[in-house]
């Protein structure tokens, strides 16, 4: 099991106008599994991945990852962590402009002072069809190939969990399976496991497992 | 700065590991000699381990390899006995329809047995990497166009049209990469689920859509569809929808047909409409 959460509860406000966004969410994650988690905005997703990626805290509840439990560490600690461990991917791509595609990719690395493994580097970037690209500078790449970079960034690290937030939201819909398909197959070559989350049925279905949550409990 | 030194010495201990690669340096009385023995002991035990696990796998693929062939024999027999016997039958005066009715119970089942056996041992083949799938750049519309009209003959024999749609595709030709021999196998295994689940004088679409990155191939259908709850079961090994116990099978198709794309690169996505139909689409990977 490489990721687990525990009984996570967030909820906001007091009293009447308490708001239980994540109302006792239970879930494991096996490694190099493809889990999707989907629901419908509102209903509590996007506060689970905060919760799974150490970005937010829980009312109450666990979230382990790798054996660690992430609630134990702080700060600097939790930084590291996350940085090490966990491998994300956002609807808006945020790559960083000034550094070219190449750079982008290996920031990770060269934030935690990790040699580069050039191999590995090297067939990421094949699988994720952006070999062309690595000299160029992501305002010049179109959405489908900022995304793919972003996955390559995300894999760099060979984190224990990569976590999507709608990765393909800002894409359209061909370009989007072009970019799942590229999530997929490079997630199996490389045994990674991957939680994303969408609101998009039809996109889910690209994972082996569905996970649905609905007012901020897991519906079977 | 001596300690800064010990963490490069175990760094390097445990770069040649993963290489696989280390050998012991010195022998003295310090403490890194000390771990370094202990290390080279315990790669010695995780090695162990290795080779055990690579017998065990060679073993199973010599048992696969007996199965598959000391059932051949008796496969064979089995047909040609139930040939031998439907002929005296038909010869014998007092034979009913009974009879008949056995004997063809009897070829239908050494039949089923005769797929299962041979979906069993290209599962087992596929699984233990016995047999590689080999991908290799390939014209994609030329493949379809083949395991198309070959599956036709198929189709016919139930009123079904099974239909190419190229015309959009106006002589273009895209290449993937992909195991010619295998996916044959995962498309025909497609195509054919698409005829068995679906009713006569249906249509059955297959088209070829291009992306960036992939080659897809759909196979469309106006079957029955599938239930939203089992579409992620379907692809599991000897999945058979409740609904189905009618329509012959063993339910390894679709599994099948996902692990050979998986080992090229590429994937299997459907979607259905319950009462619709279904359309599968394989994607192949551009390379």
């Amino acid at each position: 099991m490489i990721l687990q959460a525990k009984d996570l509860k967030k909820y906001y406000g007091e009293g009447e106008a308490q708001v239980k966004a994540l109302d006792g969410v239970s879930l494991s994650v096996e490694r190099g599994e493809f889990v999707s988690i989907v629901g419908t905005s509102g209903s509590g997703k996007s506060t689970l991945l905060h919760m799974l990626g150490g970005l937010d805290n829980p009312t109450s509840g666990k979230v382990i990852i790798d054996d660690k439990d992430i609630s134990e560490l702080k700060g600097d600690a939790l930084c590291i962590f996350r940085r090490r461990k966990i491998g994300f991917v956002f609807q808006s791509f945020n790559l960083v402009p000034s550094l070219k595609v190449y750079d982008n990719i290996v920031l990770p690395l060269e934030l935690d002072g990790s040699p580069i493994d050039k191999e590995y580097i090297d067939s990421v970037i094949v699988s994720l069809g952006i070999s062309g690209k690595l000299d160029a500078y992501p305002n010049k790449l179109s959405g489908g190939q900022q995304q793919r970079v972003a996955i390559a960034r995300a894999l760099a690290t060979k984190p224990a969990i990569l976590l999507a937030d709608e990765p393909t939201g800002n894409l359209d819909s061909k370009t989007s399976q072009d970019v799942l398909g590229l999530l997929k197959t490079t997630g199996a070559k490389f045994n990674q496991t991957i939680v994303m989350i969408t609101h998009n049925e039809e996109i889910a279905q690209m994972a082996d497992r569905i996970i649905r949550i609905e007012d901020g409990k897991i519906f079977d | 700065m001596f300690e800064n030194k010990t963490i490069d010495r175990i760094e390097k201990m445990l770069d040649s590991a993963m290489e696989g690669t280390f050998t012991e340096n010195d022998y003295d009385e310090s403490k890194l000699s000390r771990l370094e023995s202990k290390w080279k002991k315990y790669l010695y035990s995780s090695q162990l381990a290795k080779n055990q696990l690579d017998e065990t796998k060679s073993n199973l693929e010599a048992l696969i390899a007996d199965i598959s062939h000391q059932t051949k024999t008796p496969m064979a027999n089995l047909k040609l006995y139930s040939e031998l016997l439907g002929e005296r039958i038909n010869n014998m005066p007092g034979a009913t329809e009974e009879d008949q009715k056995l004997l063809s119970q009897i070829r239908e089942q050494t039949e089923k047995l005769d797929f299962l056996i041979m979906s069993l041992t290209k599962m087992s083949r596929l699984e233990s990497n016995i047999i590689e799938v080999k991908p290799v750049r390939a014209e994609v519309d030329s493949f379809v166009k083949e395991v198309t009209d070959a599956m036709r003959f198929v189709a016919d024999k139930k009123g079904i049209s099974l239909r190419l749609n190229d015309s959009e595709r106006d002589g273009e030709a895209d290449n993937a990469v992909f195991d010619i021999k295998w996916t044959r196998e995962a498309l025909s295994n497609i195509i054919d689920n698409a005829i068995k689940y679906s009713s006569e004088k249906s249509t059955i679409k297959v088209s070829i859509i291009p992306y960036e990155m992939y080659v897809a191939i759909s196979v469309q259908d106006e079957g029955k569809g599938i239930e939203e709850t089992e579409i992620a079961k379907i692809f599991d090994r000897f999945y058979r929808s409740d609904e189905n116990y009618d329509v012959e099978g063993v339910g390894l198709g679709l599994y099948l047909a996902r692990e050979i794309l998986k080992r090229e690169n590429g994937y299997i996505k459907v979607k259905s409409d319950k009462g619709k139909g279904s359309e599968f689409i394989i994607y192949l990977w551009r390379g």
